[in-house]
């Protein structure tokens, strides 16, 4: 099928067309981020004046100097590691051994549970009950509030079950006669053998954790404890919308376009680093959890 | 021995399992905490809420507030825009995935294939404000790159983001720029377990390229084709609003304004909780309605539930 | 004393019965094989043996001790799987070790025995690979090593060798019956292969839609079959089974088979009051004359297909309407047995079943 001579010549003008066409695709995608990045390093000046286009004009480094010199900037970023390595292990923990209690076939009362799991995928209260709730329960403008509070997804839980289901039940039922509980069962079997299922969700929550902003942007209000991605909004749309504020940043080296362009490169990199490591997972991740229950 | 009654075997079952229950115990009772709970809280939709009552405390007043909700244009507003959005990134945004993952399979050098599909699935990966933050610039009047371009057709430069007939086109692309590459795994996924005997057979009887793909490709990934657009359409009340709250400005909120953007302003912005909970309850019992029969829908066509 | 007595065990789930009160008793080192059609009830009873599955009713000892509310890790079994659940991310050491750890033996004694294990088993060299490099024997192995290591009072057996090809299959038909034969453990083995049970057993139980058929040695399950269904599962080919009416003459009792061919029986308790009693007899392929047949009792055949196995070769043939199989010696000359017309039945080893409950006239035999 690879060989090339093979096909005709109508085939080859058709896989050349369509190479091409890819190759469009892909850099239009790829062009923005090159784009920013370009900005990023290229001199307000320049930037203001609509003359960056592909690479760096009048290259320079001062966004990034404006930008890494901000403590405000240091302390969302610190936050975000807080919020993503904290939330992360926390919906593992929460996650991992109710999916493994659903998956077992002797669990009493195993469909209401699963029903119950479900149900918040068809249904949910919505943006204002939770919120009221949050606050009733206290976790408004707190780092707990958002580690616990955006832990569980159905989703998670039953991507996972249907892991553990795939797992042969005599798994579990020789490690019990070789004297483990259910504890041992699942920590020294059944997450050894489910690696990669893990992974995936854990990846899954890391980025949806790193990349978490509405929740934040409304649940914390103390500047101290705010994610980068709610930094990141308040520059750009403190510079964007306050065009005096805007216009006071403006100056030779850099722009609030440029100063923009630079914390967003700063917000990419650490996806891009893992990125790699989550490309060998999400897509067995997308058959995992499958169109089935 | 004689027979157990049901409450002896469930007490034997329970001292045999318990530590079953012990690792369910705290999913359960996260559920309950933060998802049924407040389903409960809910009830503020029927009540003149007060923080300082609670929600029990506070006074019933009925449906009020839906009457009250449907007699405001903007609501109606937010309703009309959600459906045109929903709609139009469907009718544009649904074929990209299918066409990206059909190209996909035509690609022969598996390292360009590869490389492409490692791009294209990058943006879902990037976060909203990020995203905003790039379309932004882009954007600006001054500096974008856009207007740089328009600029050397003589054209006026364009404030892009404050023009109401500019912002559905934008916001719409941008969520193809986003998601388009990635939702073509699954797509990807169902062409990969089409038996390769019928690629096979296909050429023996003569068929090219073009053919194999309307012939055989397209009818094989027929039925997930059809699954991921009834997902699509039960989930149509599912515009990322946390996107557009990131693009719009009141200059746009006439065509940009959605319903859970509308709650959130009524709601956590302006105060009004019992109001926009009421719209909240609306959006909810709307889309859960419309994931059921969508359910239902793909049971009847690929004999799997969704869930 | 570390038998194992089943005393009528009951599986039941809601409402419905899968094991119909079983009575067994396994002695001290002796090797039993449950064998019985997919669905029999053979793999629940072991299940709930090993403590996997709860018994509806009446008990389980193992060795002397009632075991009803142990737990399957306290009950001092140890299974083979069907499978092998050997632990992928875990070497061969690790594996058989699995159990020792958990119940934190200590490591110098761990070590100890793994290495006593696997050098009874031949895994000393493969003792740091992961079983995916292993082959099928070997994981079966590993799997044994696992339940040896342990040391327990009984062995459990799940179909373990299903998953093997007919050639490892007999080799490790073998290795077990060389290893009991070392250990001298008490074992319950689960199969569904009658050639499984007739070799490896010291008594075959013979289970059929959740109960007890025949119990005893696989010789005299193999003479005597208590009724029909014994007597079409113990033997390769099936025993052939032909339907016919009894009558008491002068030589003895006669059974004439439907097709008219008349085959005097050997005589038997209750045989002279037997005049007209629907019957059906038994006869092994084996036991079958193809030589001499120019007698009063020969029975006539067409011959349909003809099946060389190298030194025999089976007959399928007819006999009146029914198919009837003939299993003979020949070592290669099968060109004259396409022109048998008639057969003689070996009358000594003739077997009759009463028509209605299938069980056997030859009340000599019996559980």
């Amino acid at each position: 099928m690879t060989n090339m001579n093979l096909y005709s010549r109508g085939d080859k003008l058709f896989v050349i067309a369509n190479m091409v066409l890819i190759g469009m695709f892909a850099i239009s995608t790829l062009y923005p981020f090159i784009y920013i990045a370009a900005l990023s390093l290229s001199s307000g000046f320049e930037a203001r004046a609509g003359k960056v286009l592909l690479t760096p004009v009048s290259f320079t480094i001062e966004a990034y100097q404006y930008v890494l010199s901000d403590p405000q900037f240091w302390i969302s970023y610190k936050n975000t590691f807080i919020y993503t390595i904290g939330g992360t292990l926390m919906s593992l923990l929460l996650i991992i051994p109710g999916a493994y209690a659903l998956s077992r076939p002797q669990l009493f009362g195993r469909r209401f549970w699963n029903l119950t799991v479900a149900f918040t995928m068809w249904f949910n209260a919505g943006l204002i009950p939770f919120f009221l709730n949050m606050r009733d329960l206290g976790l408004l403008d707190s780092y707990f509030g958002i580690i616990i509070g955006f832990a569980v997804n159905g989703f998670n839980i039953i991507l996972l079950r249907n892991f553990f289901e795939s797992v042969p039940q005599s798994f579990e039922e020789a490690a019990r006669m070789d004297g483990a509980n259910e504890f041992q069962v699942l920590w020294k079997v059944y997450i050894p053998l489910s690696k990669p299922a893990i992974a995936t969700i854990a990846l899954f929550c890391i980025v949806s954790r790193w990349n978490g902003f509405f929740w934040a942007m409304v649940l914390l209000q103390d500047e101290d404890k705010i994610p980068l991605q709610v930094f990141l909004r308040h520059t750009i749309s403190n510079l964007s919308d306050d065009q005096e504020f805007g216009a006071t940043l403006f100056n030779a080296a850099y722009s609030f376009e440029t100063v923009s362009a630079a914390i967003i490169v700063c917000s990419i990199i650490p996806v891009l680093i893992v990125y790699p490591l989550m490309q060998k997972y999400f897509e067995k991740g997308i058959l995992l959890g499958g169109v089935k229950e | 021995m004689s027979s157990l009654t049901r409450t002896q075997r469930i007490w034997k079952h329970l001292r045999r399992e318990w530590q079953l229950y012990v690792m369910l115990l705290p999913t359960i009772v996260w559920l309950v905490v933060f998802l049924y709970k407040p389903m409960y809280g809910l009830q503020v939709a029927f009540k003149d809420y007060s923080i300082f009552r609670g929600v029990a405390a506070s006074p019933w007043i009925g449906f009020e507030h839906f009457e009250t909700l449907f007699g405001n244009d903007q609501f109606i507003r937010a309703l009309r825009n959600t459906v045109i959005i929903s709609f139009y990134s469907l009718l544009i945004g649904f074929p990209v995935p299918i066409l990206l993952a059909l190209m996909f399979n035509e690609v022969l050098n598996q390292t360009f294939k590869k490389s492409a599909q490692t791009i294209v699935y990058l943006p879902h990966f990037i976060s909203s404000v990020i995203i905003a933050g790039i379309v932004i610039t882009a954007f600006s009047p001054s500096a974008g790159v856009v207007n740089t371009v328009i600029g050397w057709f003589g054209l006026e430069p364009i404030y892009f983001l404050t023009k109401p007939e500019w912002f559905r086109p934008i916001f719409i692309g941008t969520g193809i720029w986003q998601e388009a590459g990635f939702q073509s795994i699954v797509y990807l996924a169902a062409i990969a377990g089409v038996s390769p005997t019928l690629y096979e057979s296909a050429v023996i009887d003569g068929a090219s390229r073009w053919q194999m793909m309307w012939k055989v490709t397209i009818p094989s990934i027929m039925t997930t084709i059809i699954i991921m657009l009834i997902i699509r359409i039960g989930n149509v009340l599912e515009v990322s609003f946390e996107m557009i709250i990131l693009l719009y400005q009141p200059a746009t909120y006439e065509t940009a304004d959605v319903v859970n953007t509308f709650i959130y302003r009524q709601g956590i912005q302006a105060g009004q909780y019992d109001f926009a909970a009421a719209a909240g309850l609306f959006n909810a019992v709307v889309a859960f309605v419309l994931v059921m029969t969508a359910n239902s829908l793909s049971k009847r066509y690929s004999r799997t539930s969704l869930w | 004393m570390s038998g194992v007595v089943l005393n009528k065990v009951v599986k039941r789930y809601g409402d419905i019965d899968v094991v119909h009160g079983i009575d067994l008793h396994v002695a001290e080192q002796e090797f039993v094989v449950l064998v019985g059609p997919s669905g029999c009830g053979k793999s629940t009873t072991l299940r709930m043996i090993a403590g996997l599955e709860e018994i509806s009713d009446g008990t389980i000892d193992i060795a002397g001790r009632e075991v009803n509310e142990v737990a399957p890790k306290d009950r001092d079994v140890a299974m083979v799987f069907q499978n092998y659940a050997l632990y992928p991310h875990l070497d061969v050491a690790e594996n058989i070790a699995f159990g020792l750890r958990i119940r934190r033996v200590p490591k110098v004694e761990i070590e100890r025995s793994v290495n006593e294990v696997a050098g009874i088993l031949g895994l000393t060299s493969y003792l740091d690979r992961k079983p995916a490099d292993l082959s099928g024997g070997q994981r079966q192995r590993v799997a044994m090593g696992r339940a040896i290591v342990r040391n327990p009072k009984v062995f459990l057996f799940d179909e373990p060798l299903s998953n093997l090809d007919a050639q490892l299959r007999t080799q490790m038909r073998a290795e077990i019956k060389r290893l009991h034969a070392r250990l001298g453990v008490t074992s319950v083995y689960v199969t569904h292969d009658q050639v499984e049970a007739m070799t490896l057993a010291d008594r075959i139980v013979v289970m059929s839609e959740g109960r007890i058929e025949q119990i005893g040695t696989p010789m005299e399950l193999f003479m005597n079959p208590a009724n029909r269904f014994v007597a079409s599962f113990i033997g390769s080919p099936p025993m052939n089974q032909l339907g016919a009416t009894l009558a008491n003459e002068a030589e003895g009792p006669v059974a004439t088979l439907d097709d008219g061919a008349r085959i005097v029986l050997p005589r038997f308790e209750g045989s002279a009051d037997s005049e007209g009693r629907r019957v059906v007899v038994g006869i092994r392929p084996e036991d079958v004359l193809l030589e001499g047949t120019d007698t009063s009792d020969s029975v006539p055949i067409d011959v349909d297909l003809i099946e060389p196995l190298g030194s025999e070769a089976l007959i399928h043939a007819k006999v009146g309407e029914h198919p009837f199989v003939i299993k003979t010696e020949t070592y290669g000359d099968i060109a004259h047995l396409s022109e048998l017309r008639k057969i003689r039945i070996n009358r000594e080893r003739v077997k009759v079943f009463d028509e209605e409950d299938g069980r056997s006239l030859f009340s000599s035999v019996g559980d």
